[in-house]
């Protein structure tokens, strides 16, 4: 699953217009939920054992499609940008990713 | 593929300053030099911001020398080279109507950077 | 992109992350340990007191000043925090002439080693977009007052060094020793969105 690469990509937003006011929350915690916690400690793991660099990285998440990349959260990215990274470089497969979540959603119900 | 263990995470990056290279490289450019950003498009990577495409700044700082995070995602190796703390006046940037007095600085490689 | 809208704890994305995190851990390619340890370290061990205590130390130390403006990395590494990102830290000095603010406009680089992790409104596209192209407009919003003939620079944190700010010293603080200031010196003041306030 090779993710396209873009010209001009939506990541670069230095300048723009139109994204409306800085939305601040007091007293926010690190983290908002224990998933977003678990996503930097995996990228950050993934990192230490090269599985990938933090430039390879970078670019994974530059690749996300534009729409996606304005509508979600930061920790959403790194998940994304993790998860390509892996399955292009062969460390998992898409059946057996794939196969996992339908595991856990079922089990969820 | 190692397994990332509690001592592989205990070990990354314990030294401070440490993606900087240790390598001699003969800079191009120095503080006070007139530089122009190049006009880069891409779908590789490049830290290059859009807004600083082919304007005129100033080099502040020579940081010393870095890999090239281009080249590094495109399997050309790390093309080390010096990275500059280069400022473009607002005016130069976002046109006749921004502060006369303002700045931003952006750290760019000299991969990125043309003379004046 | 604002805290809003982050999925919760049933939904698919957190699913996605339990689904990736037990197949690397049956593929035996991490250990539950190096997870626990990353998450207790930004959680927990790298936060902005780490800044607050440089700050306050330059306040109350010249010659540490100087050499804090003169090379960031070494006299940062004085202080002994864990380094986290190797990475190289230049500091910036706000004062009645200059007003310094901190941004990363390709994605949110951020100085974890002295502030820790960012906080949402730093990796929004709000601030992203309009730090580089109207700063005073972005010090407006957090209603930070500077001057019209202040020099204002913005640092784009786009390579692999982090920029922190030195806050001017607030008035009426002259009697406070270096932990008492270091107690004042918010995360906000050291990216440059606010100025350190003082004591009441």
């Amino acid at each position: 699953m090779r993710r396209r690469s873009f010209l001009n990509g939506v990541h670069d937003m230095g300048g723009m217009h139109g994204f409306g006011p800085i939305v601040r929350e007091a007293d926010e915690p690190v983290f908002h939920e224990e998933w977003e916690a678990h996503t930097l400690a995996l990228a950050r793991a993934m990192l230490a054992g090269l599985y990938f660099n933090l430039d390879e990285f970078r670019h994974s998440m530059e690749r996300i499609e534009p729409s996606y990349y304005l509508r979600s959260s930061y920790y959403e990215r790194w998940l994304e940008g993790t998860i390509t990274l892996l399955l292009e470089k062969g460390v998992i497969s898409q059946q057996e990713f794939q196969a996992r979540l339908d595991e856990l959603t079922e089990r969820r119900g | 593929m190692r397994t990332v263990d509690l001592e592989v995470v205990r070990s990354l990056y314990k030294l401070p300053g440490a993606v900087r290279m240790k390598l001699d490289v003969v800079p191009k450019f120095k503080p006070g030099d007139r530089v122009k950003a190049r006009n880069i498009h891409t779908s590789g990577h490049t830290r290059l911001p859009r807004y600083a495409r082919d304007k005129v700044g100033i080099i502040q700082l020579d940081h010393g020398v870095f890999h090239l995070p281009d080249a590094r995602v495109s399997g050309q190796g790390d093309q080390p080279q010096h990275l500059y703390s280069v400022r473009f006046s607002a005016r130069e940037l976002w046109g006749a109507e921004a502060p006369c007095k303002d700045s931003i600085n952006i750290d760019l490689w000299e991969n990125y950077l043309d003379s004046v | 992109m604002s805290s809003n809208d982050i999925p919760g704890p049933d939904s698919e994305t957190a699913l996605r992350v339990k689904a990736l995190e037990s197949l690397l851990l049956e593929k035996g390619l991490i250990e539950t340990s190096a997870i626990d340890e990353l998450i207790d370290m930004f959680e927990n061990r790298l936060g902005p007191w780490n800044g607050a205590k440089v700050v306050a130390r330059a306040w109350t130390d010249p010659d540490y000043k100087d050499r804090l403006l003169q090379n960031g990395t070494a006299a940062i590494a004085e202080m002994g925090f864990e380094a986290v990102q190797g990475e190289e830290m230049v500091v910036v000095e706000n004062t009645a002439e200059v007003h310094n603010l901190v941004v990363c406009t390709l994605c949110s680089c951020f100085p974890w080693a002295t502030l820790g992790l960012p906080p949402v409104w730093y990796k929004s596209a709000p601030f992203r977009a309009r730090a580089a192209r109207d700063p005073r407009g972005v010090l407006d919003e957090f209603g930070t007052q500077i001057g019209a003939d202040t020099e204002l620079r913005v640092w784009d944190s786009n390579a692999e060094v982090r920029y922190m700010v030195l806050p001017e010293r607030p008035v009426r603080t002259e009697g406070l020793n270096a932990e008492a200031l270091a107690e004042l010196v918010t995360r906000d003041s050291m990216i440059g969105v606010s100025k350190v306030a003082s004591p009441d």
